[in-house]
């Protein structure tokens, strides 16, 4: 089998021949394993040998950011604008991490939400999505369109998330305008993706904090989860084969049938610090499956090798050989994670022996 | 009195206008600011803490209610000054340097304010000094310090070396929280208090600062 082919194989659980190993660096790591392990311009990826890649960003029709400055009083030399007009500024003693600023944040009336020029997304525009799902299939390697701000996170870096909170408490009409816009933004990117070809839709939006989920079920089924339900259905109506994986850190068990119901079929990352791996899997590993599951908060920062080594082959055992875990660490790999532990967890995935 | 049940029941349900229109009508009608304060305005905030800790209500009705506390606080705020209420205690509270994450210790504050406390939120990536001088400055009882990540929790244990440097740590309450931090860490870094939850925090600030005062 391709590495793509264990992958699609392993995340439908339907057996394995291999491991795959799958983390992401930040850019400090990124440079130390350049001058460290791969030497200068190496692609830890490649070094790796992981499984997928993403196709990359979609390029929307009007890619002139300059006409979200309206929104901002002061455009600050160290804070760029994305895509969707969301600012962030980086501070010297933040390394890659910035602090973000919602240009609807001060909005009170539907009007605001509905003249707001938020970026529109066409297959024309994106033709080249398809060559690059095409290479990356001719090198053995599965294509992943990657929205992991799906509709919650997204709505909530334009209008802001205590903002959003209160609206959708006490004014409906103006959270249901930002849902709405963005429902339809990544409604529209995911079908790009998905007529591309690409094997796995990641899509995404934090639900859970560290010991509870962000909102009750009520607030959550009435807001969210049909719109991540209609979403997934209208790209499975075109490709019912897509992958659909889902991330949410934190703790998000009271949301994990409605995940399910909605149509995800595998959920990242079981924050190993929030929700216990074993259970999960006893109660969901017959209708999903998982990507993550190796805490970035407790073992990879501060563990030993050897921990990081018997908590990836302990969770494996725990899926079993038909599959159902990519076992990876669950976040991006901070400054902090030394690389012992990182070469532990990728050998611990090559020297596995299924039970 | 039905006036300031009446406030503390819709500040819970986050009526802003409401409580600020009722939080008027109690002081028209005479009412000792400070009662407004305690039990219209604090006890509404501290039932809300309460259910928050529990998983009763989440993150948004906590928002709603500190934002109906804040508009009766508005116009309380100076009645309070006249007749010379004093708060509980005074806290700085901020996200350590480096780290640029504000959305739980913004709730630690709305829960410190609804406990009684004069709050000093500093924002976020601030340095252990910061702290410190805005401490002194304010002749605070508490600094809180939040880090959402594994990589800026050691700024807590920066914060209290440099109190002890400064020759400063025993006149400190020293609270710790934020996703990755655990009672472990406070005790390793000699933090006094680790709390889960921006509620627990508030609560435990309170009792351990009328513990202090009352002392």
């Amino acid at each position: 089998m391709t590495p793509r082919e264990n992958l699609l194989h392993l995340l439908r659980r339907e057996g394995y021949e291999t491991v795959p190993v799958e983390f992401m660096l930040c850019p400090s790591l990124e440079k130390s394993f350049q001058e460290e392990i791969g030497g200068p311009g190496a692609d830890y990826m490649e070094y790796f040998g992981m499984p997928w890649r993403r196709v990359g960003e979609l390029i929307p029709e009007d890619t002139d950011i300059t006409r979200f400055y309206p929104y901002y009083d002061e455009i600050k030399d160290n804070m760029e604008i994305d895509e969707w007009g969301v600012g962030h500024e980086s501070s010297p003693t933040s390394m890659h991490m910035t602090k973000m600023h919602h240009p609807l944040e001060d909005a009170e009336e539907v009007e605001e939400i509905e003249s707001y020029p938020i970026p529109v997304y066409t297959e024309e525009k994106n033709v080249w999505v398809k060559d690059r799902v095409k290479e990356l299939h001719e090198k053995g390697l599965a294509s992943v369109g990657n929205m992991q701000c799906t509709i919650w996170e997204t709505a909530w870096y334009i209008r802001g998330m205590e903002n959003l909170m209160m609206d959708m408490l006490s004014d409906e009409e103006l959270a249901e305008a930002v849902f709405d816009m963005v429902e339809k933004m990544s409604t529209d990117r995911a079908l790009i993706y998905a007529k591309a070809g690409v094997d796995i839709l990641y899509l995404g939006d934090d639900i859970g904090m560290q010991h509870s989920i962000m909102m009750s079920e009520e607030m959550y089924s009435q807001w969210l989860y049909p719109r991540l339900k209609r979403l997934i259905s209208k790209v499975k109506e075109v490709r019912p084969d897509i992958i659909v994986i889902y991330h949410s850190c934190g703790y998000i068990e009271p949301f994990i049938n409605y995940l399910i119901d909605a149509g995800i079929d595998v959920l990242n990352p079981i924050q190993a610090e929030c929700m216990e791996f074993k259970e999960i899997y006893e109660k969901y590993g017959d209708r999903i499956s998982f990507h993550g599951t190796i805490g970035t908060q407790t073992v990879m920062p501060f563990g030993t090798p050897e921990e990081v080594k018997e908590n990836v082959w302990g969770n494996l055992d725990i899926a079993g050989e038909k599959g159902g875990l990519m076992v990876a660490p669950t976040h991006l790999l901070e400054p902090e994670v030394p690389w012992a532990n990182i070469l532990a967890y990728a050998e611990a995935c090559r020297e596995y022996k299924k039970k | 009195m039905e006036l300031l049940q009446e406030m503390s029941e819709l500040l819970q349900k986050g009526k802003a206008k409401k409580v600020k229109a009722l939080v008027q009508q109690a002081l028209d009608e005479g009412v000792d600011p400070k009662e407004i304060l305690n039990e219209g305005l604090l006890s509404g905030m501290m039932i809300i803490g309460g259910k928050f800790k529990n998983n009763e209500v989440f993150v948004p009705e906590v928002l709603v209610a500190a934002r109906a506390m804040n508009a009766g606080l508005s116009i309380l705020e100076p009645k309070l000054v006249e007749v010379g209420n004093e708060p509980v205690g005074r806290a700085v509270i901020g996200t350590v340097q480096g780290d640029l994450h504000d959305i739980g210790k913004n709730l630690v504050c709305m829960m410190f304010k609804g406990a009684g406390f004069e709050v000093c939120d500093l924002g976020v990536d601030v340095s252990s000094d910061a702290f410190i001088d805005k401490a002194e400055e304010m002749h605070a009882d508490v600094i809180g310090m939040s880090a959402l990540l594994s990589t800026t929790m050691c700024q807590m244990q920066a914060c209290i070396d440099r109190l002890k440097e400064r020759g400063l740590r025993e006149k400190y309450i020293v609270m710790i929280g934020g996703a990755p931090v655990t009672d472990d860490f406070a005790r390793q870094i000699g933090a006094d208090y680790y709390t889960p939850d921006a509620a627990s925090a508030a609560e435990t600030a309170r009792s351990v600062v009328l513990e202090k005062k009352s002392a």
